[in-house]
């Protein structure tokens, strides 16, 4: 698969392939619309996540917001830091920030994501 | 022979409220109690939990200090001999507050267990082992429940325990294993996670609090995880058996194993009817054993009345004293009938829950139409003011005439909050009628105001809707 960069899904979360595997987050525009994050709820290593469907839950001051997979597959590891302090999401949603790695389990799944500049049309 | 107009058997929420109201009315009253008054709500139950649910919740407020700009310099401990001493006295004083009611009403308590000769003779088998007989025009049962038990591995008082035992904790486990997320289940797992324990549940329905509306469900579930203890849901505990190094080992249906210090059995409650000698007045019991009651609570013997949760039904102290108001009525002339319409469920977890009327599930699976109108407590000011933004309100409406049919509240001081709905429910008020009200401002009853209005689609503080 190769690095591909970051690709987007229109539910705000980003997907960046890692060899195998792959990281997923959520955008910045989304930490900005959201404010301080409070609490993300993330499914645990082992559970499996459908793309369009809610992998989980992300609460912040303003908002309890549902986050949709951007694509499907195997949960292989969780980033607990972003859990014990979801302030990381908010200071570095790209980076340090993310919040799952991902086994993919059907890659054409990648076709329907944005790129970068298809996204920023959409979140503006 | 001491006669009396009603003698009732039972001291607890249902019993003597009973037997103050009887005496309101003139009547001639006695009331026969094993234990102590105020029974299992005062002793084992309601009282003991919200005494050190205030201790763990000042505990919390202190471990969060640095969010409102307060700095503890030092250290911060909780005495739990002393948290259960408080609970001890907060329990005496409530005892002592009834027995000097009783007394300015001239009500008998005779301390003892009741049982039945005849219908309206009954033998008291006094601490010291005499006896003594009591005859009464009526008399009426509320001898209450206990913890039910599973019997693949019965209460042991100590490794395997209940509720009874839990108000009763001598020092803080490490580690707990609660079988069952009901109400009392819910509140000892924030209580003892408070406290530093290491909570893990198995409920046997698909959520926590699985007897609540779903979005009540929902909210617990998160909350739960939130503070890491781990809920296992649609599970039963097969087997449990003590390890080597003294731990309690669980083993569930799925395979999966548990391990903790303790294990509560928190499953449910049933009726108590142990020792009263039914069968020499010959009532009516249901197939396990439940005294049955007609809805002016009396049994198929005339002159005898049971109420709370020996007659089984809604299994709460509010229900009981209920009961116990309408069956003393009818037992000293009146024609009174019991109402279980609007009935007000509170659960003292953190976030509390304070639901009355219909479900969500339950409007539908009743041919409702129903608009649901919903309003997050982050949506208020109060809330954040507070800094207590997790919870919802929602207001589940009638959509031809717009009546109230249920609400469910999670958050903070739902408990208190929620009564302002069950008075809406009970006089048949609409959506419409709750939101026209004006409540203050800054309140969190301003949920119930916005929850109201966005049945219809109007809340002011929410952004609109697509």
């Amino acid at each position: 698969m190769g690095d591909e960069g970051y690709k987007f899904h229109k539910e705000h979360l980003w997907f960046k392939a890692e060899g195998d595997t792959a990281l997923v987050g959520i955008t910045d525009y989304a930490q900005q619309q959201l404010g301080d994050i409070v609490y993300v709820d993330l499914p645990d290593v082992g559970d499996e996540i459908k793309k369009d469907e809610s992998l989980g839950e992300v609460e912040s001051a303003k908002n309890l917001s549902d986050l949709i997979a951007p694509v499907s597959g195997e949960v292989i590891e969780i980033n607990n830091d972003a859990v014990d302090d979801p302030s990381i999401i908010n200071k570095d949603p790209m980076g340090e920030g993310w919040l799952l790695k991902v086994k993919l389990s059907d890659p054409s799944e990648l076709d329907d994501l944005l790129s970068e500049e298809d996204y920023k049309k959409l979140a503006k | 022979m001491p006669k009396y107009d009603v003698a009732i058997i039972g001291g607890g929420p249902g019993g003597y409220v009973a037997a103050i109201r009887g005496a309101q009315l003139g009547g001639r009253i006695c009331v026969i109690e094993k234990g102590e008054l105020g029974g299992t709500c005062l002793n084992w139950g309601c009282i003991p939990t919200k005494a050190l649910i205030a201790s763990t919740s000042v505990l919390r407020y202190i471990n969060e200090a640095k969010r409102y700009g307060i700095n503890i310099k030092g250290d911060v401990e909780a005495d739990f001999p002393a948290i259960m001493e408080r609970k001890n006295k907060v329990v005496a004083t409530l005892v002592n507050g009834i027995k000097t009611v009783f007394k300015s009403y001239d009500i008998d308590l005779i301390k003892g267990t009741g049982s039945f000769l005849a219908p309206h003779r009954l033998k008291v088998t006094l601490p010291d082992g005499s006896t003594q007989e009591i005859e009464a025009e009526k008399v009426l049962i509320a001898t209450g429940s206990v913890p039910a038990v599973i019997p693949a591995f019965p209460i042991d008082g100590k490794k395997i325990i209940s509720s009874d035992e839990a108000v009763n904790l001598k020092e803080v486990p490490k580690s707990i294993l609660i079988i069952g997320a009901g109400a009392i289940g819910c509140e000892f797992a924030f209580i003892l996670h408070e406290l530093g324990c290491q909570v893990t549940m198995v409920e046997m329905l698909a959520h926590a609090v699985p007897l609540e509306d779903i979005d009540t469900s929902k909210t617990m579930d998160r909350e739960l995880k939130k503070r890491k203890i781990k809920l296992y849901c649609s599970q039963k505990v097969q087997k449990v058996k003590e390890d080597a190094d003294g731990m309690m080992l669980a083993t569930l249906e799925s395979g999966e194993e548990i391990k903790a210090e303790k294990v509560l059995v928190s499953i449910g409650r049933v009726f108590n009817v142990k020792g009263l000698d039914l069968e020499n007045i010959k009532v009516a019991q249901g197939r396990r054993g439940d005294i049955l009651v007609n809805d002016r609570l009396e049994t198929n013997v005339p002159g005898v009345y049971a109420i709370g949760d020996v007659i089984g039904g809604i299994m709460l102290a509010h229900v009981a004293s209920k009961e116990g108001i309408v069956a003393v009525e009818n037992a000293l002339g009146g024609n009174k009938r019991i109402d279980y319409r609007v009935v007000p469920a509170t659960i003292f977890s953190n976030p509390e829950i304070g639901s009355v009327g219909l479900k969500e599930r339950e409007a539908r699976k009743q041919g409702y139409d129903i608009r649901i109108g919903m309003f997050p407590y982050r949506a208020l000011g109060k809330s954040h003011a507070m800094g207590e933004i997790v919870g919802q309100a929602k207001i589940i409406a009638d959509a031809k005439t717009d009546k109230i049919l249920g609400v469910h509240i999670v958050g903070a001081h739902a408990t208190d909050l929620v009564h302002e709905a069950a008075i809406a429910i009970q006089h048949g008020l609409t959506a419409q009628q709750l939101g026209d009200t004006i409540h203050s401002h800054p309140t969190l009853s301003e949920a119930l105001m916005e929850a109201a209005h966005d049945v219809h689609q109007i809340a002011i503080d929410m952004p609109k809707k697509n």
